[in-house]
């Protein structure tokens, strides 16, 4: 299997790539504005302040993400990320050294679709979030008809822009999505196991359109890695209490790898219910998003478990954090924020969601002397490369944020009083993602058995 | 999917397993509803209160014991303490429900059912937020009871690999009914419940003070909500959202058994607990629709549920 080695200065990327990503992004851009950014002004009036003085008016933002229950262990790692993103960039002089960002957030709760559309009627200049796929599917074609920018910080769902939004112009997603991730796992289960040794595969993964993604594509990349035949799906409800009937099949069944998207709290119930019934005497695990619990699971059910996880775009210990100061920062800042063990990939989701949408500003007031319109900006994004202190990101054309993605088997540290990833093994974004244009399925079906 | 016959087994104590905190949910919905003919919506918050205050009591026992010590003694002194941090949260419920029957059900009783509905609904919604005041927004569990209690052998005795805290629940559950009904067919004061159940207006004739039952009882479902909340808590978390299934599982569960019958509450919740643990087994899909589909087929067959209303026997 190919595979990328970690570069600490780039998170993953080599130097001659990320040159020129860097390089091709801020062309991109400045073609992309040759057109309209040096225009007669008629973008002015799409939502910005193109063509006049920048005033010094805190730009109103809107968070929607999950801040309760069993989402709320990663929704608010996203909120977090975000709030220390806006208080970075506002003790930096704000977004062109004048525009402070006022933060709202919401809880995405029940009636999510109404709490963006009262975000756009209190006139948000950008809104971020949201967290679960369904209600990004929801929200998307709003953003498209509001023309008001939104970053995702999650919402991953595989056919967003493939279906759902095909052409966008205002949605973008920071995160690396449902394909990205699970073909990171698929890649991770081969280099663990090995293919020869993965015949049978079981999963458990969450009961609504985001789990049921994720195992079709699971299904879709392991068989085209493997042999393997497909012996069990169970799908459990968001914050379920007893999942012991799938445990029970999976015992029952005694599948070579099990797959599963749990997230949140639910990991920690599943990881904990199948401690006890012995699952892991029958099988490996292999899931995307158990390491977003990280925080969260208790370290007597991790002894003794068979584990690994990916993290979709950030990991703590890579780049290392004795020798990058800048994740250092973060991590130590992270861990003073309530609610903040560890900070995960769903936390750098809320801090790179606004830091995309904040340095593509920015970009496009460097390009235009003058404060950007809705449109402007979003040309800026399509393409858009920057860092964060997990490392080099960009927004792919197709609106899709890109970035390395990490996998490794999940341990308790004591002396962190969390769950880490231990022998990390890093995918850039060109191995688990399908090129703009080509659908992931396509992409899937095109790779030889 | 081949089910073997060890996993068959299995799914079946799974489905016994959940079944039986269904019932401890329901039961206490039940008794509400023979007695004071109230649906009380609010139930499931009481359930999750129960939860939330185990966390707590759990901590504050089990600091007290420590951990599971060594040899058959160590081990009971652990179990005990565990039950005996059940029955305290469960207790801490008894005053709650009397506060909610006294202050604000009494004074409705004389009105139409729809009074009552609303009434619980927005105790439902109250509690929702007295939750958040108290516990904030983020899901809480406890680390101490469910990997500890697992620690000591039990199924594997016989070959089985089963959670022991699994079979704590069926242990316990079993006594809880046992109990109960114990407690309506021999008790005087069971008795004396159950006679106001049947006929309101002569168990006042024979100097029954029916304001007093009526709290008893209402105390007594929350007591039960508690105790629920308390033996399900250990092998998940306690959340804000976590009253809602089990609530409505509960109404489930009462109709097919017959409004307000804690028999047909019992064997409705087991019905419910197997069939759904089978259905997530055999076809992982119909988990939801499977339990809906039972009441809706016993409703055609039997309207009044399968033992009726609840009254001239327990």
């Amino acid at each position: 299997m190919e595979q990328t080695t970690t570069d600490h200065d780039t998170g993953g990327i080599g130097r001659r790539q990320l040159l020129s990503a860097v390089g091709g992004s801020a062309v991109a851009a400045a073609l992309a504005g040759c057109s309209t950014l040096l225009s007669d002004g008629e973008t002015a009036d799409q939502g910005g302040q193109s063509g006049g003085e920048i005033s010094d008016e805190p730009i109103q933002a809107g968070l929607l993400t999950f801040t309760r229950g069993a989402p709320g262990v990663l929704g608010i790692q996203a909120q977090r990320g975000a709030e220390l993103a806006v208080q970075r960039i506002n003790e930096a002089g704000g977004v062109g050294g004048q525009r402070e960002i006022e933060l709202d957030v919401v809880n995405e709760g029940s009636n999510p679709l109404d709490s963006y559309n009262q975000f756009i009627e209190e006139g948000k200049e950008v809104t971020f979030g949201p967290i679960s796929s369904g209600t990004h599917s929801q929200i998307a074609p709003e953003v498209e008809k509001n023309e008001i920018i939104n970053v995702s910080t999650d919402g991953t769902v595989t056919t967003l822009y493939e279906e759902t939004v095909p052409d966008p112009t205002y949605s973008f997603r920071f995160q690396n999505y449902d394909i990205m991730e699970v073909v990171t796992m698929a890649r991770e289960a081969v280099e663990r196991i090995g293919a020869d040794n993965i015949s049978t595969v079981a999963g458990v993964n969450p009961s609504y359109s985001f789990g049921e993604d994720e195992m079709r594509v699971f299904t879709q990349a392991i068989q085209k890695l493997t042999d393997a035949e497909i012996v069990y799906e169970g799908f459990p409800e968001l914050g379920a209490s007893d999942m012991s009937n799938h445990i029970t099949s999976i015992n029952n069944e005694e599948p070579d790898v099990t797959f599963s998207s749990l997230w949140g709290g639910d990991v920690t119930t599943f990881v904990r219910q199948a401690n006890a019934n012995d699952m892991f005497e029958n099988t490996t695990v292999f899931g995307t998003t158990l390491y977003s619990a990280a925080g969260d699971v208790p370290g007597d059910a991790l002894a003794g478990t068979d584990i690994y996880s990916g993290s979709r775009n950030y990991y703590w210990g890579l780049p290392a954090l004795g020798n990058w100061q800048p994740g250092r920062e973060l991590f130590d800042a992270a861990t003073q924020q309530e609610g903040v063990t560890v900070p995960t990939a769903h936390y750098m989701s809320g801090y790179g969601a606004v830091t995309a949408w904040a340095t593509a500003t920015e970009k496009a007031i460097d390009l235009l002397g003058t404060y950007p319109s809705q449109e402007q900006i979003a040309q800026v994004l399509e393409g858009h490369g920057f860092f964060t202190p997990a490392g080099y990101h960009n927004i792919a054309e197709d609106h899709q944020g890109a970035s390395n993605s990490f996998a490794g088997q999940m341990v308790y540290d004591d002396d962190l009083g969390a769950a880490r990833l231990d022998d990390v093994n890093t995918y850039a974004a060109t191995e688990t993602a399908p090129p703009p244009g080509v659908t992931g399925s396509d992409w899937l079906d095109s790779w030889s058995a | 999917m081949a089910v073997t016959p060890t996993a068959a087994l299995v799914q079946t104590l799974n489905g016994i397993q959940f079944g039986f905190i269904l019932f401890m949910i329901a039961s206490g919905l039940t008794v509400i509803l023979g007695i004071l003919d109230v649906l009380n919506l609010a139930h499931g918050e009481l359930f999750s209160i129960g939860a939330y205050t185990a966390i707590g009591v759990f901590g504050f026992i089990i600091g007290i014991v420590g951990p599971p010590g060594g040899g058959v003694v160590g081990t009971a002194v652990f179990v005990l303490a565990v039950l005996a941090a059940v029955l305290v949260t469960a207790a801490i419920l008894l005053p709650v429900g009397t506060l909610f029957e006294a202050v604000f059900l009494r004074q409705i009783y004389d009105r139409d059912q729809v009074y009552q509905l609303v009434l619980t609904f927005a105790l439902l919604l109250i509690l929702l937020d007295v939750k958040k005041v108290i516990w904030g927004d983020s899901s809480i569990r406890t680390d101490a009871v469910y990997s500890a209690i697992n620690t000591i052998p039990t199924s594997e005795l016989v070959g089985l690999n089963y959670p022991t805290y699994n079979v704590f629940v069926i242990l316990v559950g079993s006594v809880v009914v046992v109990g109960l009904f114990w407690f309506f067919e021999r008790t005087k004061t069971g008795r004396i419940i159950r006679a106001t159940a049947i006929d309101r207006e002569m168990a006042t004739a024979i100097g029954v003070s029916t304001d007093r039952v009526f709290t008893l009882v209402f105390a007594l479902g929350a007591f039960l909500a508690g105790f629920a909340g308390a033996m399900a808590v250990p092998p998940t978390s306690a959340t804000l959202e976590m009253g809602t299934n089990p609530l409505v599982l509960s109404f489930v569960v009462i109709v097919i058994g017959g409004l307000g019958s804690l028999r047909g509450a019992f064997v409705g919740a087991l019905l419910v607990g197997v069939i759904r643990s089978w259905m997530i087994t055999l076809y992982p899909p119909g988990e939801i629709a499977a339990p809906f589909a039972i009441m809706a087929l016993i409703l055609l067959v039997k309207p009044e549920g399968l033992f009726g209303t609840w009254g001239e026997t327990a």
